[in-house]
């Protein structure tokens, strides 16, 4: 789940896990409206990037009451994640620094095995390594118990590789869902002279521009074609996949009225700004 | 029930928060009735003299020590813990069910700490030296079934007041904490307002009801909060 601070990821996550109540539309999970429905629920774990916990727990207490509400609870997991995190399990959560509440986040939400789990900005606080610890502790989990995993965040370079379907928010609305590899294929980057790229770029929309110096770079909405790699070796241009991070960049420069990514996924949500969704597992 | 037991878990998570540290207040109300009435002693001489130890029977310590804890029990359980069951998969309706379950045991710990406190009081001739702290009329003069009662339904009534705070907190904000904290005052204020204007009614119905009076409407308040904080619990966001 992508999209700029304040478009609304938060609060789609909380609204399809019933920690808030919807004014309009319909969220459906497993066919039903999730709120107080407890057998939807007890599939569902969502830690909130700000998450409150009781401030006389221990991280050791937090983690031993946990289990009860997940029937498929990952002992094994938990202690993996807390031993290569180095959880303090004697320490009080509201003397947890940030990362380490961005750790028990992550471990709960790993060990819990919930068909739906939400991790919200997981790796606030984290530096590179822990957050390549969370990386690798995400796939191993998901490819021993694959489920839906719905992960916000705004590394988006970084989790790229991890993910599977974008869902880019934008004021508020679904702006774009797509397949992450329709994603990186609805744009490229040309750079060059800028006389060299505008002659190759031609009348294809140009989502952003940067330069340095007299180096254009330009992210062109659309797949580079066969006579583009031609033109490109000839006029020594250098093209290349432009980027998740660069393809929501331009979203958010462009309203998606007419190119959406998601335009070949078999449904118009990349079209519609919706009020409506439906969570199936 | 299945789903509620999680969250009487989670409530009971930290024991010594849940149901210790209440059972260490009542003892250390004993200790400081104990060190007060050997301070008596040293101008009275110990035992106390017969007509102090009657005074003593009106210490009403064992009822003033356990509102303040527990209703911050109550008012963290239903704020604090909320969030964390919400985020564990818990419905708000048995995040209420398993904490008010919680509020129960560490009532009914109460009640039987209130309850030991009287027999050890008894067994040690008021421990020693005519110190009272269970054995006193607040409590029913010594009455077994009264001491439980009185010591379990002020406790129940502690917990879910803070609990209604809480939860009034979590859903509507400070604000109308107060409001509710203003409202619960008005109508106390316009209870006692009653009973003054009632005065010979209620004497009358003291001795009919003798020391459950006080303990009927104890257990209506507190099934009141509990009501309010279960409909105001339904309403409240993460």
């Amino acid at each position: 789940m992508l999209g700029a601070n304040g478009v609304g990821k938060t609060t789609l996550m909380s609204l399809i896990s019933g920690h808030t109540f919807r004014t309009g539309g319909q969220i459906l999970v497993d066919g039903v409206d999730p709120v107080e429905h407890a057998a939807v629920l007890q599939r569902m774990c969502f830690i909130h990037e700000d998450q409150r916990y009781n401030d006389v727990l221990t991280v050791g207490q937090i983690l031993s009451v946990t289990p009860s509400f997940y029937p498929d609870w990952s002992a094994e997991t938990a202690d993996r994640v807390v031993e290569a995190f180095r959880l303090p399990r004697g320490t009080r959560s509201k003397k947890l620094s940030r990362g380490q509440r961005s750790a028990l986040a992550i471990t709960i939400s790993l060990a819990s095995r919930a068909a739906y789990t939400f991790l919200d900005e997981p790796y606030l606080g984290l530096d590179a390594s822990a957050r390549s610890i969370f990386y690798d502790e995400l796939l191993r989990e998901y490819a021993e118990h694959p489920r839906t995993i719905i992960l916000s965040t705004h590394l988006i370079d970084e989790a790229a590789d991890l993910m599977e379907e974008a869902l880019i928010l934008e004021d508020g609305t679904v702006a774009v869902q797509t397949d992450v590899d329709e994603a990186r294929r609805a744009s490229f980057l040309v750079r060059c002279r800028e006389a060299d790229v505008r002659a190759l770029v031609g009348e294809r929309e140009v989502l952003t521009e940067r330069r340095l110096g007299a180096i254009l770079s330009a992210t062109v909405r659309g797949q580079a074609s066969a006579e583009d790699h031609a033109a490109a070796d000839r006029a020594h241009l250098s093209i290349e996949a432009a980027t998740l991070q660069e393809f929501v960049a331009a979203i958010g420069i462009h309203s998606l009225d007419s190119h959406e990514a998601g335009h070949d996924r078999g449904h118009d949500r990349g079209h519609h700004r919706t009020h409506d969704s439906e969570l199936t597992s | 029930m299945t789903h509620a037991l999680p969250n009487l878990r989670l409530y009971l998570a930290n024991r010594t928060w849940s149901v210790l540290t209440p059972i260490y207040i009542l003892a250390i109300m004993t200790g400081i009735t104990v060190v007060i009435t050997a301070i008596i002693g040293i101008a009275t001489g110990l035992p106390i003299p017969d007509d102090i130890r009657h005074d003593m029977r009106f210490n009403g310590g064992a009822i003033y020590c356990i509102p303040g804890f527990l209703i911050s029990v109550g008012a963290l359980a239903m704020n604090r813990n909320f969030s964390m069951a919400l985020a564990l998969g818990s419905t708000r309706r048995h995040f209420w069910i398993g904490t008010a379950l919680g509020f129960v045991i560490t009532s009914l710990t109460l009640g039987v700490g209130s309850l030991v406190g009287l027999g050890l009081e008894r067994l040690t001739n008021h421990w020693f030296i005519g110190a009272r702290a269970f054995d006193v009329t607040p409590l029913g003069d010594g009455d077994v079934v009264q001491t439980f009662t009185t010591t379990t339904i002020l406790a129940l009534l502690s917990l879910f007041l803070g609990a209604l705070f809480g939860t009034v907190f979590r859903a509507f904000g400070a604000v109308w904490t107060t409001v509710t904290a203003i409202g619960l005052g008005l109508l106390l204020a316009g209870a006692a307002a009653l009973v003054v204007a009632s005065w010979s009614e209620v004497v009358t119905l003291i001795g009919t009801l003798g020391p459950w009076l006080l303990l009927n409407i104890a257990a209506v308040l507190a099934l009141l909060a509990a009501a309010g904080s279960y409909v105001v619990n339904r309403l409240a966001t993460v």
